[in-house]
């Protein structure tokens, strides 16, 4: 009874917060500027379908690289002493604490500075305002939401059930493959839905670094709700866009029990 | 017999404190061996050295006469029993039990077959398919030894295997260690801090120390001829106290003389005495010479447990006879009984 009390406020704070505005966006996303139900909005959207799958594109590319690299770090700072776990993890976690928007800025003009080197030294690789400069600033502004639950899990691993492993026969690899990677899919999971989910929708990074020309679905939303004053279509493609996700999250766990079974 | 395992000078230091003090054992093909010491002495060090966790600063560990110092631990013919288990929560019983035969790439039907034989020897027919988190600590016990051995390893290590489990169970896991251990024909090197235990389940007890052993033997020798005080007070209950050997068969404690069956410690000399408190009989007063008063009686059971003060020592007494504190009697041991050790630092005199 008491901890039903305790929960009070969270329902109200998710009703409130959460509940209400997407039956909102749903309300929208089906009626016209007038208030009648209409599906106009919805098939609107057939001219998005190609930012919407480069966004699915990019945010994929940025998921993979994150976990890559995240994995490799989380696996090397939980190797290292106290200290320098503090270390590490302050850094990791420094960046954060700068304005998102004063970052990617500041990512724009490395780039850019980049860029000019490059063409002095008659060098023909395009590394700003491109697909690439997009990802690569996806990744930057992301990697900690990877690290950080993969290496908690890591952290949590029983150092003695790798040793049983070894004293078992198995190798550094077989270790890994049998026990470590099995053991920290839940770090995965939450990291992999940490990354993908906002890198899906994200605006700022894509209008900075992709130079105005690499939109991805989050600018179209950003783009109807403020400058078109189209809300309704900007609804809709939310709708869209949610029920994507949470298609593809069910994928990426179908995926998640095949590696698992497929580990063994 | 051939030596299966030898430690040579092993040397063990951890943050410069040292944990196993050139160590020596030789432990025998099929042998059954126990290290037995307080908590802290180095026995799971001891283990881990010979499993290739641990890699000492000096000296050598032979398997069937080979040098394997070197080799990492998961190249070494040896499982273990981890204390508590250390089970793969992410498996169910049967691969867990599978892990070793799988990494060696056994074929599937083989893999089948090992496990059920294994899931038949500790008693868990039936299991294959449950969550080890479900499993009872006796049923995750088993587990831990069906997955060592099926591996057919020449040398099971278990680190205290039975700690974790309650008094009754462990006396049945003991059994079925014991059957598994000659059904098996392997050597098995067992780390306890629980005497009773080692006793009752060993060829040969190994007595520890603060990284040092104590005294190698039999149970039987153990336990009777207590190489030094730490090892009698160890093994079962004594009285230990401080007398003089007067010649070879005759020592003197409480100023009386006694005959014993030692000798070779010189004449006059100084030296410690073990008497266990069951190898006490109780006499009236009138009929010994070697007097005290009852000062409490518990009662334990099989026997009662008296205090009893006499001129210089208090003695501890096992006997099925009870008598009342402030009774007096007198004690008889007969020189069977007397156990003379060299004298130590630190005993009461
Ligand atoms: N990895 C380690 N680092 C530092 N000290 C250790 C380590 N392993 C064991 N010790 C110390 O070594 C001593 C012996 O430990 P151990 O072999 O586990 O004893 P036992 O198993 O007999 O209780 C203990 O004092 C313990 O604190
Ligand atoms: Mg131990």
């Amino acid at each position: 009874m008491k901890k039903k009390l305790i929960a009070v406020p969270y329902y109200v704070w998710a009703a409130v917060f959460i509940v209400v505005p997407l039956l909102m966006i749903a309300y929208s996303a089906f009626t016209d500027t007038q208030g009648n139900f209409t599906l106009d909005n919805i098939v609107q959207i057939g001219k998005y379908w190609p930012v919407m799958l480069r966004s699915v594109l990019y945010a994929l590319v940025a998921t993979v690289c994150c976990l890559v690299l995240g994995y490799l770090l989380a696996y090397f700072m939980a190797q290292q002493s106290e200290r320098t776990k503090t270390l590490l993890m302050i850094l990791l976690m420094l960046p954060m604490w700068i304005n998102f928007v004063l970052r990617t800025q500041a990512m724009q003009d490395l780039l850019d500075l980049l860029q000019n080197w490059l063409r002095l030294a008659d060098i023909p690789l395009q590394v700003s305002n491109n697909p690439f400069a997009v990802v690569l600033g996806l990744i930057y502004n992301y990697l900690p939401f990877m690290v950080l639950p993969i290496y908690t899990s890591l952290e949590k691993l029983d150092r003695r059930v790798i040793e049983a492993a070894e004293d078992l026969g198995a190798n550094r690899f077989n270790v890994f493959r049998k026990v470590i990677l099995p053991l920290t899919m839940p770090g995965i999971g939450s990291g992999v839905i940490m990354v993908f989910v906002p890198t899906i929708s994200t605006f700022v990074i894509s209008e900075k670094l992709g130079g105005a020309k690499h939109n991805l679905i989050g600018n179209v939303i950003q783009e109807q709700f403020l400058q078109v004053y189209n809300p309704n279509v900007g609804a809709a493609i939310s709708l869209v866009m949610l029920v994507l996700i949470l298609f593809i999250l069910i994928i990426f766990s179908a995926l998640d029990e095949e590696t698992k079974e497929g580990l063994l | 017999m051939k030596n299966i395992i030898e430690l040579k000078d092993i040397h063990v230091s951890f943050d410069g404190e040292v944990i196993l003090d050139h160590f020596n054992l030789a432990i025998k093909d099929k042998e059954f061996v126990t290290l037995l010491g307080p908590s802290g002495c180095g026995k799971t060090t001891t283990l881990r050295t010979i499993a290739g966790f641990v890699q000492p600063q000096e000296g050598r560990v032979l398997f069937e006469g080979q040098d394997i110092s070197k080799l990492p631990a998961h190249k070494r013919q040896v499982n273990t029993v981890f204390q508590r288990y250390a089970l793969f929560p992410h498996y169910n019983v049967y691969e867990n039990i599978a892990f070793g035969l799988r990494i060696s790439k056994t074929p599937e039907e083989e893999i089948e077959k090992r496990v059920k034989e294994m899931l038949a020897l500790v008693n868990l027919k039936g299991y294959e398919k449950r969550n080890v988190s479900s499993l009872s600590g006796g049923q995750q016990q088993r587990v831990a030894i069906a997955r060592a051995l099926v591996n057919n390893p020449k040398v099971l290590l278990l680190d205290e295997p039975l700690g974790a489990l309650d008094l009754k169970l462990r006396k049945g896991m003991q059994n079925e260690l014991l059957r598994i251990q000659r059904q098996m024909g392997i050597t098995f090197i067992y780390v306890t801090h629980d005497q009773e235990e080692a006793l009752t389940m060993s060829d040969t007890v190994v007595v520890m120390k603060d990284g040092l052993i104590q005294q190698i033997g039999t149970p039987e020798d153990i336990y009777n001829e207590p190489a030094n005080p730490f090892v009698a007070d160890f093994i079962g209950e004594s009285n230990i106290f401080g007398g003089k050997m007067i010649r070879d068969y005759l020592v003197e404690f409480e100023g009386i003389e006694f005959p014993c069956v030692d000798a070779g410690f010189g004449e006059n000399v100084a030296v410690d005495v073990v008497v266990r408190p069951e190898d006490i009989e109780i006499l009236d007063a009138q009929d010994g010479m070697l007097c005290g008063t009852v000062e409490t009686v518990t009662f334990k059971g099989v026997h009662y447990e008296m205090m009893v003060r006499s001129d210089r020592f208090l003695w501890k007494i096992h006997s099925i006879k009870c008598r009342e504190p402030g009774d007096k009697i007198a004690m008889k041991i007969i020189p069977e009984y007397i156990h003379i050790m060299k004298k130590e630092a630190g005993t009461v005199n």
